[in-house]
């Protein structure tokens, strides 16, 4: 009898202590994957840690550079392993979720507080009418140019086309011939030829009334040979050049840190991405859109950057929702993300941000947002149109079809690959 | 005797519950999946020939990345070996600090697979890279190592070529185990050293040269990382081998179903390729023991 009721006394005080150690009841073990250079991935962790400390959730953050975000997610996705939280390029939504059922419905989560986006937002991150993805923020295309290099040369920042021209002919005499202007490999290349068509036209590449690519092969050709343009002129480095080099990402070649390259072309959000690895003493700034003569627009590629999404496999779709929320809506998470993902979309994280923040990442997002321009379809980044347009780019820049050819076929690939969507 | 029996299945269990896993299931699905239209993301849908119709009749994407495979594979193969076999030749001999040297040379071949061995790769041979410089030194202009489409496939031939340390054991291996009593024979019958290479070393391993060519070509075939982190398949697609097109049309087009379809057609290249070496092989292949003359 004794026996017995000293093991009874042992096996009640074993399950009072499991049950101690226990977490309260709610905490979950989370995923959250996004892609993003080296401060967003320091402020996410923070962000993500602070948030889960919050609401007593543990999240594990899985992260990388954007080349091969996208393979990574859609093996996950095709797998069901997709982290809880996962960030979306906005036009992979309607790859994901053509119907409005590839991630969780969000309006049916409780923990996010949807009055923080405008009605305009919301249906930018819905498919079939289903909100599958938060918007981050609003982001485009700004240029950047390295201020130091342009006053070594004794050159003003250009505003227009022409005056960039001129000033990559002074730049190359001042400083050398190993110096250039701006950078445009592949991405980069495919949305100035798309900024010069739709400045000279009005136009985005797709006219969402027939579901067609808008432009005649003439604009299209006008374009290809811009670029011609700029390797001729000595502004950019040809397509061959950057292939010798193994394609290097442009924030992690030499002649960017050292201010050899003085100008891009990159999403607003990403300055800290290009303005980090420059050398001591350099400035990179965002200036206003270039601007074309007789140009009917300053065809500014704006559009939403990324959205946040929840997996529709969450087994803690809810706990997901409340560190979304903490990140997007809440003070923990805003004041830590600040500007990392650009200015944000939600009301709340502008409110608080006021003008907090990098100032560069503002301004670069200021250029983007009063600048003109149609609106931009997300088929301009479809990854089969994408593939269609680079690969003829780089059979133009070896010259193995000449600009006319070169529109002809992007129309004709780029019109088959819209007739899935039809 | 029934017990040692389960005894017996118990041992073999982990290994064929991994075989069916993670090797016949994804092998019969993929087959499957190449008669489909799937894009991931909704169930396949049932389209028969469609994807190997296309691919023979209408992809010229395909036609351009199988002949860069196959140019590949065909140059790379050789090479490997024969760089293989001269070094473990040269490895045969008992030099001082022979165990150092062997270590060495083998050492590539257990980095070479990595992506950090691509990436220093495209450093090397970059236009201001330690190759050109190199060969700057020499007094010649630098060689476009990658922009050139004509050079690209080369470049990467050499990054597989390096990584010849496998094959090269296997050849040492088989250089030690050739009976010395031929070598004195051949000697005293007057053969100089290349005569002996070529009438008796070269014989005795056949073997081996069998088995190196098929586990060699069937590697190549597969081949990567070297591309995918360096060229990218370009410039003009010129290093755009078939695994990398395989990969861009699952897993960045979403066609899954015509991606198992070049697949399975890269396999039946492989097969067919074996078969043909497996055939030959009666030819020029000699056994210990074989009654040939």
């Amino acid at each position: 009898m004794k026996g017995i009721l000293k093991t009874s006394v042992i096996m009640a005080g074993t399950a009072l202590g499991l049950i101690a150690m226990t977490p309260s009841a709610g905490a979950a073990e989370l995923r959250m994957s996004w892609w993003g250079g080296e401060s967003r991935h320091v402020a996410t962790q923070k962000a993500i840690a602070a948030c889960g400390a919050k609401y007593g959730h543990t999240i594990k953050g899985e992260f990388t550079g954007f080349d091969g975000y996208l393979e990574k997610l859609t093996t996950q996705m095709a797998g069901k392993t997709e982290a809880d939280i996962v960030q979306v390029n906005w036009p992979w939504l309607p790859l994901f979720s053509k119907d409005g059922t590839g991630f969780a419905d969000l309006r049916t989560l409780k923990g996010i507080d949807l009055s923080n986006w405008t009605e305009a937002d919301l249906n930018s991150g819905s498919t079939n009418g289903v909100l599958q993805g938060l918007s981050v923020s609003t982001s485009g295309r700004v240029f950047f140019f390295n201020t130091t290099t342009l006053e070594k040369a004794g050159v003003a920042v250009p505003k227009t086309w022409d005056e960039f021209f001129q000033m990559t002919k002074t730049v190359k005499e001042k400083l050398g011939p190993d110096y250039y202007t701006l950078n445009a490999v592949k991405e980069t290349a495919h949305l100035l030829m798309v900024l010069v068509i739709t400045q000279a036209t009005g136009k985005d590449m797709v006219d969402p009334k027939t579901n067609r690519v808008a432009w005649t092969p003439e604009e299209l050709a006008t374009g290809i040979g811009f670029l011609g343009k700029l390797v001729e002129t000595g502004a950019i480095r040809s397509q061959k050049q950057e292939a010798a080099d193994g394609n290097v990402n442009l924030f992690e070649k030499p002649a960017w840190a050292e201010g050899k390259i003085a100008g891009s072309y990159e999403w607003d959000s990403t300055y800290s991405k290009y303005a980090d690895p420059l050398k001591e003493g350099q400035v990179l700034k965002p200036v206003p859109m270039l601007t074309m003569a007789n140009g009917v627009t300053e065809g500014v590629f704006r559009k939403p950057s990324m959205v946040f999404s929840i997996s529709k496999n969450s087994k803690n779709p809810e706990a997901a929702a409340q560190i979304t929320n903490c990140l997007l809506n809440e003070p923990e998470g805003i004041d830590i993300l600040g500007t990392s993902r650009g200015i944000p979309a939600s009301k709340a994280a502008m409110a608080r941000l006021a003008n907090t923040g990098e100032p560069e990442v503002r301004a670069a997002n200021d250029i983007v947002m009063k600048a003109s321009g149609p609106t931009i379809s997300p088929f301009n980044e479809n990854p089969v149109i994408r593939g269609i347009i680079i690969d003829t780019l780089e059979e133009y820049a070896y010259e193995q079809i000449d600009e006319m050819e070169a529109a002809e076929q992007i129309i004709e690939g780029v019109n088959d690959a819209l007739k899935k969507f039809d | 005797m029934r017990s040692q029996r389960f005894l017996g299945y118990a041992y073999l269990a982990p290994y064929l519950i991994g075989l069916v896993i993670f090797t016949a299931i994804p092998f019969l699905s993929s087959l499957y999946l190449s008669f489909t239209s799937y894009d991931l993301m909704s169930s396949p849908r049932w389209t028969g020939l469609s994807n190997y119709q296309k691919l023979f009749t209408r992809d010229r994407t395909f036609e351009k990345s199988l002949s860069v495979t196959l140019i590949y594979v065909f140059s790379t193969v050789p090479l490997k070996l024969a760089f293989a076999l001269f070094i473990a030749a040269i490895l045969n001999y008992k030099l001082k600090f022979i165990n150092f040297f062997r270590t060495a040379f083998y050492v590539p071949s257990i980095l070479g697979g990595s992506i950090a061995i691509a990436v220093l790769w495209r450093y090397l041979f970059s236009t201001e890279g330690l190759v050109n410089m190199a060969i700057a030194t020499l007094g010649f202009g630098p060689v476009d190592w990658f922009g050139d489409p004509t050079n690209a496939l080369f470049t990467i031939t050499l990054l597989r070529c390096w990584q010849f340390g496998s094959a090269m054991v296997i050849f040492l291996a088989a250089l030690q185990s050739i009976d010395k009593s031929l070598y004195e024979a051949a000697s005293i019958d007057g053969a100089g050293k290349v005569t002996t290479f070529f009438f008796v070393t070269l014989p005795l391993l056949t073997p081996v040269i069998f088995f190196n060519l098929v586990m060699q070509m069937v590697q190549a075939f597969q081949e990567f990382n070297g591309p995918y982190i360096i060229t990218q398949g370009g410039p003009l697609k010129s290093t755009y081998l078939l695994p990398l097109y395989i990969y861009e049309e699952a897993f960045k087009k979403f066609n899954m179903g015509y991606a198992s379809a070049i697949a399975w057609v890269l396999f039946a290249i492989i097969m067919v390729l074996t078969l043909v070496a497996f055939w030959s092989s009666k030819k020029w292949v000699y056994y210990a023991g074989d009654k040939r003359s």
